[in-house]
């Protein structure tokens, strides 16, 4: 064995590593996109409890096996780990986070995260509409009236405002995916929109003195559990099983003018470098196995037009017809308006 | 003051320093820096020419103002609440034999080892309409319809019932070491017990008094999650701002100026406390000049006094029971809970037993490994942060510089700026920060939150250590080194067991900064935690920290064994 190179073969070992150097983007961008190794590994920022449960099961577990990879969670609530994927934009220590509505859509108009790619994930072209935006909606969890059936009966976002429930309100916080839907639909029904919110802010004035004001579904429960209020805003999901198990007078309406759109988003990140896997990772999640363990666990209505839903399941999920006539907002605009809305709420309402 | 002693001043400030340069002097530049930005960027690089416009916005707007005071006056009122409580149990505590002493202390610890939601959840069913303070107020015809809960009062009882430990800890090492013969000499001169504490045991406790009232005071004025539970959103505390326009908003350079804006009252506020005490303990700096005696009036001090004893032993008594009742609460309630069939923890009342809440702790396994890299953690933690505090503490108490005073306050700044602020911060530097590994990077931080408390507490210990003893060791031939080992760190034992018990709970129970800096790898126990109340909380929490509050009695129980947590001399 030579241990010299001579001349033409030093120059024949540089011109195959100037062609390698050359063609090596388009091998890593083809390893990015379109393989799964074994060995590799994915981090994925996502909520605890009865998600991560559900997620571990249905998605992680079959995956890991199929494909010889490791998934890693990282845990925790949506504002920290939206603040870390913004100061992280292009070098991403997540492969996929989860995020609400407006956050997705948001990050996606930032840099931060990925525009939904239909055509690579399978599940995902029977997506309805709004599950298309800001990434892969994998849950619809709209928020509406919720409300002491004992003390009065809701069919509009108006009945917020007639005199049985008159110092008997829990608002809703705001930001928050329920502060918002409060003072949108409050826009809304009474002739603004989001675009004009002032007429919400000041028909939300006139419900003044409220109960309290909410800042968490387990803190409004503990308020129904207490008597300390009777009607609030509130993710219709949970407060399904919050009522079953806990408070049968509480009932969740369907008001005239639709529930208030909210959805869990799947959002792989701008410069994942495990693109496919991301992509696997998110079609298991629009798949049966995944969308009905959240329906029949959580009662986190599918996004997805394909499934068969149980019949006993079906009075209690948003489906069909009812998904079109979820309401959705300009998000780009309410979020760029967040910092003075929230200013505003806080000293014209929660004061 | 020798030039010898000025240079070992110096060299022993060194250690702690340096740390908090490496670590937490970048963060605090990085806020200052955002503070001084004008308009909110996530992406932008950040501006080097000040803009001093989120001040102005801040100190011009009657409603910032506005909530400025109300989270001061909430401070203040929690402060006081805990030193009134605070008093008796520190005494009752120091009082008690030694093997009961570590039961006593668990007791002390319980809110500390108690998950934050967890304990606040308790204060809202307490205060609750058919809550149990409700039903005690109505006799008295103080009911309300509505309950106290979602009050100010609600936030202040939460915090008081979290901080009073910290208050009870640092008066405790004071009042451990006070000679007992001195309450005997004035009793045998005819003083009441009222006029002793007065008398006595106040001014001889005024070093614990300011450790404690410092560090309740920065903490409750800059706490944020009971005031957000407890609240209900009607009580707003700046630390709420600046959580919502940091995290929520996106908007760091208002959440960064109103960050330093309560620095710089939380300095204020260190050094006022420093001086008040300095001033009413004349005989700690006996080469001073002594300025006019500033003792309380007298005339006030004997209605004081005749009030104290009038009401005498009962009122003593009541705040004893009432402080214990406080600690004690949130154990009855996750001792319940931890056993209870409920669909959520928010659940008032027992429905049937269970114990698939323990169950769910040890089969998920993520909670153990969760568990046991937060005692890791910790444990490193607290080694470094004595190691680091124990020589600054000899260099506030005995070997003065010029310029020691900036570096005793740079010292504490880490206790003043809201943990939010450093998680944004850091969050800046997560580009250099993610380059090291995540155990040395979760350590340099948790030091960095931990040795402020480590530095306040020693200080107090190593102030009245008895130099007579060291002075006699020397004599009979004994160098520096062995006088070191065999005088002063027996004599230190109880400091350091004291701040080596926080300085493990601030670490153990930290979850603001952490939830920032965590990974896949490396998640613990409360960023877990957090991360499922942040879905719906599960009674598994409850099943966790009853757990915690067992294996705390057991190890205090070991500890007090081979570590005594009395003064060697003390009886």
């Amino acid at each position: 064995m030579k241990k010299h190179l001579n001349r033409r073969q030093f120059g024949t070992a540089l011109l195959g590593a100037g062609a390698a150097t050359l063609a090596s983007p388009a091998i890593f961008g083809l390893n990015a996109v379109a393989q799964i190794r074994r060995g590799d590994e994915l981090v994925v920022g996502i909520w605890g409890g009865a998600q991560e449960r559900i997620t571990r099961q249905h998605i992680v577990r079959p995956l890991e096996e199929k494909h010889g990879v490791k998934i890693n969670y990282v845990l925790g609530g949506t504002p920290e780990r939206r603040a870390r994927a913004y100061q992280e934009r292009g070098r991403p220590s997540f492969d996929l986070l989860y995020l609400n509505i407006f956050e997705s859509r948001q990050a996606v108009k930032d840099g931060v995260t990925q525009a939904p790619a239909l055509d690579r994930v399978p599940n995902a072209k029977f997506l309805y509409e709004p599950a298309k935006l800001g990434g892969y909606g994998v849950a619809f969890n709209p928020v509406t009236i919720v409300y002491d059936k004992r003390k009065g009966t809701v069919t509009s976002w108006k009945d917020l405002w007639k005199p049985e429930w008159k110092g008997r309100i829990a608002w809703p916080s705001y930001p928050g995916a329920q502060g918002t839907a409060g003072l949108l639909m409050a826009a809304q029904v009474w002739g603004g929109s989001e675009r004009n919110v002032d007429v919400g802010f000041q028909k939300i004035r006139e419900l003044k003195p409220f109960a309290a004001i909410q800042g968490s579904q387990d803190q409004l429960y503990t308020m129904f559990d207490q008597g300390v209020a009777d009607i609030s805003i509130e993710f219709g999901s949970f407060t399904r099983s919050y009522a079953e198990t806990r408070n049968a007078n509480i009932e969740i309406a369907n008001p005239v003018e639709g529930q208030a759109l909210a959805q869990n988003v799947a959002c792989p990140t701008v410069g994942t470098t495990k693109q496919a896997l991301v992509e696997a990772f998110v079609d298991l999640h629009l798949g049966e196995a995944c969308q009905l363990a959240y329906a029949r666990e959580i009662y986190y209505s599918p996004t997805v037009s394909n499934l068969t839903i149980p019949a006993d399941l079906r009075p209690k999920l948003v489906l069909g017809d009812d998904v079109k006539k979820l309401v959705d907002f300009d998000w780009d605009y309410v979020i760029s308006q967040q910092t003075a809305w929230s200013s505003r709420f806080n000293r014209e309402i929660a004061g | 003051m020798t030039r010898d002693r000025v240079w070992l001043g110096v060299l022993l400030s060194v250690p702690a320093t340096a740390w908090l340069a490496v670590a937490f002097a970048a963060p605090l530049v990085v806020v200052a820096l955002l503070s001084l930005q004008e308009t909110a960027d996530p992406f932008a690089a950040l501006s080097l020419v000040p803009s001093f416009k989120q001040f102005a916005d801040i100190l011009g707007d009657r409603y910032f103002l506005g909530i400025i005071a109300e989270t001061i006056l909430l401070g203040l009122g929690v402060t006081v609440g805990a030193v009134v409580l605070g008093y008796p149990l520190a005494m009752w505590l120091a009082g008690l034999p030694q093997r009961w002493r570590s039961v006593a202390f668990a007791v002390v610890l319980i809110p500390l080892l108690t998950n934050v939601v967890v304990r606040s959840l308790g204060i809202v069913l307490l205060l609750a309409p058919d809550g149990l303070f409700n039903g005690f107020m109505r006799p008295f015809g103080l009911a309300r319809p509505q309950g106290y809960v979602f009050t100010h009062f609600a936030v202040a009882i939460a915090l008081i019932q979290v901080f009073l430990p910290f208050m009870v800890l640092s008066l405790y090492d004071s009042l451990a070491n006070l000679d007992g013969r001195l309450k005997e000499a004035a009793a045998s001169l005819g003083a009441s017990r009222a006029r002793i504490f007065f008398a006595v045991t106040l001014p001889l406790s005024l070093q614990g008094l300011r450790a404690g009232v410092t560090i309740v005071f920065l903490l409750s004025s800059t706490a944020y999650v009971s005031a957000t539970i407890l609240g209900g959103k009607k009580v707003w505390t700046t630390g709420m701002i600046v959580w919502q326009e940091a995290l929520q908003n996106l908007n760091a350079p208002t959440a960064a100026a109103l960050a330093m804006i309560m620095l710089a009252w939380g300095i204020g506020f260190a050094f006022l406390a420093e001086r008040v005490v300095r001033r009413f303990s004349p005989w700690l700096a006996p080469d001073r000049p002594r300025r006019a005696s500033l003792a309380l009036p007298a005339a006030l001090e004997r209605v004081l006094v005749r009030a104290a004893d009038m009401s005498g032993q009962a009122l003593w008594l009541a705040l004893l029971a009432l402080g214990i009742l406080l600690l004690l609460f949130p154990l009855m309630l996750v001792a319940v809970q931890s056993f209870n069939d409920v669909p959520q923890a928010s659940v008032a009342g027992f429905r049937a037993f269970t114990f698939k809440w323990y169950a769910a702790v040890f089969e998920v396994g993520a909670y153990l490994r969760a568990f046991e890299i937060s005692v890791q953690l910790a444990a490193a933690s607290v080694a470094c942060a004595l190691a680091l505090a124990l020589p600054a503490a000899f260099v506030l108490v005995r070997f003065g510089y010029p310029g020691r005073g900036a570096v005793q306050a740079f010292w504490m700044l880490p206790l003043a700026l809201p943990h939010v602020a450093i998680g944004v911060g850091m969050l800046r530097l997560l580009q250099w920060y993610i380059a090291i590994p995540p155990f040395m990077g979760l350590l340099l931080v948790h030091v960095v939150l931990i040795v402020p408390f480590a530095i306040s507490l020693l200080r107090s210990s190593v102030l009245q250590l008895d130099t007579a003893l060291e002075q006699a060791a020397a004599s009979l031939g004994a160098n520096p080194v062995r006088v070191f080992f065999l005088i002063v760190l027996p004599n230190l034992a109880p400091g350091l067991a004291v701040a080596g018990i926080i300085g493990f709970l601030i670490s153990f129970g930290e979850v603001t900064v952490t939830s920032f800096l965590t990974t896949a790898r490396l998640t613990t126990l409360p960023v877990r935690i957090y991360a499922e109340a942040s879905f719906s909380l599960e009674p598994t929490v409850h099943a966790v920290s009853t757990l915690l509050i067992l294996a705390t009695v057991a190890l205090l129980a070991i500890v007090n064994r081979f570590v005594k947590l009395d003064r060697v001399w003390a009886k």
